[in-house]
């Protein structure tokens, strides 16, 4: 996997997109080629694997092909919030989907709050711990703490309460703070 | 807290509490790590993938825009040449309806033609499906012109037109379909 230092967003002029909303397939590969590692990057954090990541890439990205003609927004800023919606719900819905694969979500009721007993004393990157979180607390601390998405509009993509998005962030966070200590040198 | 929604309460004891402030800037720090977290790129290149399922599904559309269009279609011009016959002296149909009967009746066995041969899931090379993708558009074209003659009461010679129009596109269809499994075959 090769990575970039930042998220790149090659510059799509207006034009790009209107044509995109037309239907124009070299448009919308433009669109795909700007958009490709922003999508993946959310998609990577967000689900387990590199293989679910890139199905939700694909997905997205036929959510565009399909839905573009009504997207009513005008200019690229519109079209990058829009984009990481559909990603972020295609994420989500594939997390929801994968769940029966692991005993997810931090429990509610606080009884396995904090670090595991097993995970005393290790000092993770952050990386490494953010990937060591369960996939709907990681969901969430993704959402919230990077993509910016409040937790009114976390809730509303998960079908859960906004309690419940509260809950999953304050646990995750105590589980990185037990995870990390008290630096973040390596990040 | 850091959302805003703290207590007063809340606030003020972290004011005063050196080990909240510390937990409090750790929060702040983690967050901002996150945020520097490195992208990641895609493994493999997927727009070959998406570009070619996107064309599918605009053909399965238009397909399907055009079946619906000539049940329409063959409703409207049924009940056009029953109320005709009828007024007609032995309620036998016209020349002109006869035709029209006609060359309805070949469009629906095209149609019928290019839905048992199941276009949907096979693959095509981007010049076939510029030329396919053309004539769907054509024949959705058409079909917009016999519906307004047709709610127009237009004159039957023009209708006949039309609708020699879209046997000629139904037929160069199926035919861009079939010589592209021809050239599949081999």
């Amino acid at each position: 996997m090769t990575r970039a230092p930042v998220p790149v967003i090659a510059v799509l002029d207006d034009i790009a997109v209107e044509q995109a909303k037309t239907g124009d397939l070299e448009a919308l590969e433009r669109v795909y080629r700007s958009y490709e590692g922003l999508v993946y990057t959310m998609a990577r954090r967000i689900c387990r694997t590199e293989e679910d990541a890139e199905d939700v890439l694909q997905e997205t990205f036929l959510e565009v092909c399909r839905s573009i003609r009504g997207f009513r927004g005008s200019g690229p800023g519109s079209l990058t919030a829009w984009l990481k919606r559909i990603a972020a719900s295609k994420a989500l819905m594939r997390v929801r989907r994968e769940k029966y694969r692991d005993a997810d979500e931090l429990p509610e009721d606080g009884a396995a709050i904090g670090v595991p007993a097993a995970d005393v004393g290790l000092q993770l990157d952050l990386e490494t711990a953010l990937m060591r979180l369960p996939e709907t607390s990681r969901a969430v601390v993704w959402l919230h703490d990077v993509e910016g998405y409040t937790h009114e509009d976390i809730a509303e993509m998960m079908g859960k309460t906004v309690s419940f998005s509260k809950s999953q962030l304050a646990r995750a966070h105590m589980r990185l703070r037990g995870w990390l200590g008290g630096g973040h040198d390596d990040a | 807290m850091c959302d805003g929604e703290g207590t007063a309460w809340a606030r003020a004891h972290v004011d005063d509490c050196h080990f909240c402030q510390e937990e409090r800037d750790l929060l702040y720090q983690r967050v901002a790590a996150l945020r520097t977290l490195p992208a990641h790129r895609p493994p493999r290149d997927r727009w070959t993938v998406i570009r070619a399922q996107a064309v599918r599904d605009r053909r399965g559309r238009t397909l399907r825009r055009i079946g619906y269009g000539a049940l329409a279609l063959a409703a409207g011009i049924a009940l056009l040449i029953g109320v005709r016959a009828v007024d007609l002296p032995g309620g036998q149909p016209s020349a002109a309806d006869a035709q029209l009967t006609q060359l309805m009746t070949r469009s629906q066995e095209l149609e019928a033609t290019l839905l048992s041969y199941g276009t949907d899931g096979r693959v095509l090379t981007g010049r076939a499906a510029g030329i396919i993708a053309d004539l769907e558009d054509r024949i959705a074209l058409v079909d917009a012109g016999i519906n307004q003659v047709s709610a127009g009461g237009g004159p039957p010679d023009q209708l006949i037109g039309l609708w020699q129009d879209r046997v000629d596109l139904m037929d160069a269809l199926v035919s861009a379909h079939v010589t592209r499994a021809a050239y599949v075959g081999f």
